[in-house]
């Protein structure tokens, strides 16, 4: 078998479209600067005991070429008591030290790595909501799990690990040269073979680890999907595809781990032969130079015990300087969200009044395309307007841009008279809040998943919030009140218990007008009677803009706009509109069949 | 085994029984590996240990002032340097080969069990506990199953190192004999407690990682309606309290070296020590002072492997114990008596719920109660998850048929299918009978706005067939995702379909399509839609309405929304809630209300009813 070859398959490349930015060499290097600066106290103290630690350790060596070199010398002084005293003072020493250089690395290892995770979400919960919106999740979530995983054995282990080995090395350099400078010299005599081999190494390896990574990652997900599947797996008779995808996984997987011990027994080799090369080196000309009378027999004690000290260090820079590696990439994922512009908003625009109007707007989500053209829409203060129009219309794009998510390419979107995009996201979400399918239960308890509304609010607000949604009943029937814990892991909601969270968070929030993207069509329709009926209390008093799958909502709406194509066709109430006999009639007359 | 013959063709038959016996099983089965990685090991720390003898004999040539003796010596140490570097190279192969077959051996079993026991497995045990063992047990499983093999090659050549010194040099060989194992003992008993304090950091990390994935998952409604800093604060708690359960378990770790430093260390003291009293007295070299001082630097490399197969045991116990557990599960019913069952053709009955669908005809049935209903789905498929009188097709028990064969005969799509990730032409690659196009399938679904979302969410992908879906299809809004799933089950084309509520989440205008395209496509075929939308109602051949675990009423649509009450009720359940929906009063007379499935026919008289309703 001479070599393998990267298998084809690579687990680790990206099949959906990035949404979001991944950082430039440059942002990542700032970053990593700003890290280093954050932390260099720590880093020096890290360095600091690391040096006591490896001088200590030298002491052995040292001391026993020492009377190595009286011995063979005859001498009848050996002062052995001396020399023992001090052996031993110097491994207290070392011991204290190594001790403190793990713990310290440890130290500055974990606060790197909070700092990078706190930082993260810090940044991403800044993130403007129309980004989110069209960016979808999915990919700040992988960043946050996979990426900060992959960073985490980088900043915990690797990190200090590799600072403590570079060291170690040049101190054991350092130690050779102060012995024996002819010494040090045959040291180098391993090098060439050390670098060519680890350049041929590094060059392959951290992609070939990523896949492999990712490759592992698909045979558990497999398993966990088949699992989460497990009903429909059943009535569709999937088993057997199951098994076979699995084993397919495995394959895929396996082929890069070939691979991957492949490159590992090129390494192995280069290592080995150079740590032989490095203590022969330096035994052989050490030898010679002793029987040339350059240096003692101490000197090449002491010279040959460093040298063979120095497979640790190395072997250390070697295992963690991969994982530095792949480290850059995950940590290019995480810096990439401090790309985007936090979109800060103009503290000065205030709206002056609760009237919503669109003047000409024009918008879409890709250049050249647009999904919106010259829509011209007022909403009355404590008017329900209803969208309503086919799938792909506009009517959702539309009433994100009515609740400020979305910036208009073209013309003004107002909130009494002030354009709403130019508003900080915290000030437009105190008038307006959009409503949609996605009724998130936090993780935490009952009363975090309401506080997030009105952070100030007492038990009692929060009380007469689930009241007001007709919620009270049931959650003052869970066991611990406000303090149980909902949300995955936590006491399981019904769908319908958590889209009533999303109401009272509503009621506290207290916005005085509402875009409701089809809020509860998500629920099983036999179990909504009740919520509805919630939902008709939060509605009260507030300016509703209602984006209509289903027509009876349209049809009580005091004005139904229908979008069709990127436009507003027709305007009025349901019963102008039939008479009208347009697009909304026949949209009526087609939806009764 | 080797890595290139993976996967497994047929993993074989665990032993589940116990945790150990399960370890035993996985082992016995690469014995050859085992093997392999034993002799590799040997000579790999033989040699290791060989390199201080040349290191003593070049010493004492320098102190001799003997060339040639140097020169051999070099010589024996390129050979050691050799057998250290194949050594080595090969027993890393030997272990890893045997790490990955036995962790893709469970993985593999794993997978079948899954399979196998479909909707039965997370009955049995939580989700969550068969993923745990995929991701993290089979990896500590492997480790174990692999470090045996190095633990003992490791044990062997400490022995011989031991041996060795004896027979070279006897009055130290017996000082290191003696100390040695006492410094490779000496940090056990710290272990434990520095795995468990690992342990804490494991289950606090975890919980953080929750914590800001739950926080990002829930994203757009924090920016919506605010409360950030709430979270942010709630994750810097959790993330703080990682890093302290962090240096905590590293204090524990740093302590552990700090004694791997301390005891080797006096115990080269005492050798020093001792052994510069025997030179002195002439009894050994000073050569062989160096290397027994070099050997037992070297010695601590295999030494580690003592602590590593303790840990490697610690944590693989209770992994291995899982896994058992997991593989030891079976099906708890006997899944029909005879292999070859044809598929029975005929009316479908439920003698439980009197509930009769006929040969090639569209039913729908009416369950005020959304539980009941499942219930009732999941009945009529055959091999229900609580055994009772079972359903019949076309006279035959569902239940008495191989559970292979009620599947093909009855498919029933649940209220919450679950789309596998994969390209789409995956997700629509299920056994079926052929007869149905996936095109047509799709269209009859309305998947036509599906289909460009997905083209517009991959990567360099022209055919929405080659698009790819995210793992339950979350890329996706819920209609979509019904629509795709509905659109599965199309291309099934099984004997009987039943669905439970297959557009809840889709709009009305596309719904009324669906049910025209189902309609179509299903045409002389059996099928059963549990809803209650009037559009669906309104299109079956047959409506009937279940209340109370057993069948109330039997007609079509139209007529059952005027005779009988109690389906109305439900039925037309939307009408209150337009009106909840409006906020207000409902408005009687105004033409069209709560109709949208009844025809202008039936206009006039339900709002006559409506108008008693109201007036009651």
């Amino acid at each position: 078998m001479i070599g393998v070859a990267p298998p084809a398959y690579d687990p680790a490349a990206p099949t959906t479209a990035h949404t979001l930015p991944v950082g430039s060499p440059g942002t990542v290097r700032a970053y990593v600067a700003e890290l280093l600066r954050r932390h260099r106290r720590a880093f020096a103290l890290l360095i600091g005991v690391n040096t006591v630690a490896v001088l200590a350790s030298m002491a052995g060596p040292w001391l026993l070429g020492d009377l190595v070199e009286r011995l063979s010398d005859g001498a009848k002084e050996l002062r052995l008591g001396p020399t023992v005293a001090l052996f031993a003072l110097a491994l207290v020493v070392q011991a204290a030290f190594v001790q403190q250089v793990r713990l310290r690395g440890a130290m500055l290892g974990e606060r790197m790595l909070a700092d990078l995770r706190e930082d993260f979400l810090v940044r991403a919960v800044g993130l403007p909501p129309g980004v989110l919106e069209r960016a979808g999740t999915g990919d700040l979530l992988s960043r946050i799990t996979t990426d900060i995983d992959r960073l985490a054995n980088a900043m915990r282990e690797a990190v200090p690990q590799l600072t403590i080995g570079v060291m170690w090395v040049a101190l054991l350099l350092g130690g050779l040269v102060v012995t024996a400078p002819p010494l040090a010299a045959t040291v180098l005599l391993a090098a060439p073979l050390l670098i060519v081999g680890c350049r041929w190494y590094f060059r392959r390896a951290p992609s070939a680890y990523r896949s492999e990574a990712a490759g592992y990652a698909a045979v558990a997900a497999a398993l966990t999907e088949t699992v989460d599947a497990g009903r429909t797996v059943e009535a569709h008779r999937l088993s057997n595809r199951r098994i076979r995808l699995s084993d397919q996984r495995v394959k895929e997987w396996t082929a890069w781990e070939r691979y991957t011990l492949w490159l590992r027994s090129v390494l192995f080799p280069v290592v080995n032969l150079t740590h032989t090369t490095v203590l022969g080196s330096v035994v052989l000309c050490g030898g010679v130079f002793v029987i040339q009378g350059w240096i003692d027999v101490g000197q090449l004690t002491t010279g040959a015990l460093l040298a063979q000290m120095l497979v640790e260090p190395v072997g250390l820079i070697l295992r963690w300087y991969d994982e530095l590696q792949v480290a850059q990439v995950s940590l290019a994922r995480l810096v990439g969200v401090r790309e985007i512009e936090p979109a800060a908003g103009d503290e000065s625009m205030a709206p002056g009044g609760r009237h919503v109007h669109a003047d000409r707007v024009h918008f879409g989500y890709r250049e050249g395309v647009d999904v919106l053209r010259r829509v011209s829409l007022e909403v009355a203060p404590g008017t329900r307007m209803a969208l309503v129009g086919p799938s792909g219309a506009g009517k959702s794009t539309l009433g994100r841009l009515l609740a400020g998510i979305y910036a208009p390419r073209e013309g003004r979107v107002t909130l009494g008279g002030a354009e709403l995009s130019r508003m900080p996201a915290e000030r437009v979400r105190a008038h307006v809040a959009l409503v949609n399918q996605e009724h998130h239960v936090f993780v935490g308890s009952l009363r975090d998943n309401l506080l997030l509304a009105r952070t100030a609010a007492g038990d009692d607000e929060l009380w007469s919030a689930l009241a007001a949604v007709d919620a009270d009943g049931w959650a003052r029937a869970l066991g611990d009140g406000l303090d149980t814990e909902v949300g995955s892991g936590g006491t399981a909601l019904t769908p319908a218990q958590a889209q009533q969270i999303a109401l009272a968070r509503l009621v506290l929030a207290d916005p005085h007008t509402l875009v409701l993207d089809e809020a509860t069509s998500l629920l099983d329709p036999r179990a909504a009677r009740h919520l509805e009926r919630s939902l008709a209390r939060v509605l009260d008093g507030r300016t509703v803009v209602a984006i209509a799958h289903r027509l009876h909502t349209a049809h009580d709406a005091d004005v139904i706009a229908v979008v069709e194509n990127g436009r507003v066709s027709e305007l009025g109430s349901h019963d102008r509109l039939v008479e009208a006999d347009g697009a909304y009639a026949a949209l009526w007359r087609s939806w009764h069949g | 085994m080797q890595i290139q013959d993976l996967p497994y063709p047929d993993p074989g038959v665990p032993d589940a029984r116990s945790g150990p016996r399960f370890l035993w099983w996985l082992g016995r089965n690469q014995l050859r590996g085992q093997f392999k990685a034993l002799a590799w090991g040997l000579l790999h720390f033989v040699a290791v240990a060989g390199l201080p003898f040349c290191v003593g004999l070049a010493v004492d040539a320098v102190v001799r002032r003997s060339g040639a003796d140097l020169a051999w010596s070099g010589a024996l140490m390129l050979l050691c340097g050799v057998a250290i570097a194949v050594g080595d190279t090969f027993l890393h192969r030997a272990a890893v080969t045997n790490w990955i077959t036995a962790a893709a051996r469970v993985q593999q079993l794993l997978a079948r069990k899954a399979a196998l026991l479909g909707s039965t497995l997370t009955r049995r045990v939580a989700a969550g506990e068969v993923v745990a063992v995929s991701t993290g047990d089979v990896e500590k499983i492997g480790w174990f199953v692999e470090a045996v093999s190095r633990f003992t090659a490791a044990a062997l050549s400490v022995v011989v190192v031991c041996v060795a010194l004896l027979c070279y040099q006897p009055a130290l060989g017996v000082v290191v004999a003696v100390g040695l194992p006492v410094v490779a003992l000496a940090a056990l008993p710290l272990l434990p407690r520095a795995t468990r304090r690992a342990d804490v950091q494991r289950e606090k990390a975890g919980r953080a990682t929750e914590l800001a994935s739950d926080t990002v998952a829930g994203l757009r409604v924090l920016r919506g309606i605010g409360g950030e800093e709430l979270f942010l604060d709630r994750y810097r708690r959790a993330s703080q309290e990682v890093r302290q359960a962090a240096v905590r378990s590293a204090r524990m770790w740093s302590l552990i070296s700090a004694v791997q430093v301390l005891l080797p260390g006096l115990l080269l003291i005492g050798v020093v020590w001792y052994g510069v009293g025997l030179a002195r007295e002439g009894r050994i070299g000073v050569g062989e002072l160096v290397t027994v001082y070099s050997s037992i630097m070297m010695l601590m490399y295999p030494l580690r492997h003592f602590e590593e197969i303790a840990m490697a045991y610690s944590f693989s116990r209770p992994s291995a114990r899982r896994a058992a557990g997991v593989l030891a599960l079976e099906r708890p019913t006997t899944t029909g008596s005879d292999p070859d069952a044809e598929v029975p053709h005929g009316d479908l009955h439920d003698p439980d719920t009197g509930l009769l669908a006929p040969a090639g005809r569209l039913t729908a049935v009416v369950c005020g109660d959304p539980d009941a209903a499942g219930v009732l789905a999941e009945r009529l498929g055959g091999h229900p998850a609580e055994a009772g009188t079972s359903v019949l097709l076309g006279g035959v028990p569902l239940d008495g048929l191989p559970l292979d064969t009620a599947r093909t005969a009855v498919l029933v799509q649940d209220k919450d299918p679950v789309l596998l990730s994969g390209t789409l032409r995956e997700l629509l690659d299920v056994p079926a009978s052929g007869d149905v196009d996936a095109r047509d399938a799709l269209a009859a679904a309305q998947c036509d706005d599906v289909l460009e979302a997905l083209v517009q969410g991959s990567l360099d992908v022209k055919d929405p067939m080659d698009a790819r879906l995210t793992e339950r299809g979350r890329s996706l809004s819920g209609g979509q995702r019904q629509r795709l799933a509905l659109a599965r089950s199309l291309i099934t084309d099984p004997e009987v379909l039943v669905l439970d509520e297959p557009t809840s989440a889709v709009d009305s205008h596309t719904e009324a399509r669906i049910a025209e395209g189902v309609r179509r496509l299903r045409a002389g075929r059996t099928t059963v839609v549990l809803t209650s939308s009037p559009l669906l109602l309104d299109r079956a051949d047959r409506v009937v309405l279940v209340h109370e675990g057993a069948v109330a009423a039997v007609g079509v649509h139209r007529e059952l929304l005027h005779t009988e009450p109690r389906y109305r009720a439900v039925v037309t359940r939307e009408t209150d809630d337009e009106a909840a929906h409006g906020g207000r009063a409902t408005e009687a007379g105004r033409g069209g209300r709560g109709t949208e499935a009844a025809g202008p026919g039936a206009l006039e008289e339900l709002d006559r009813l409506e108008q008693i309703e109201e007036t009651a």
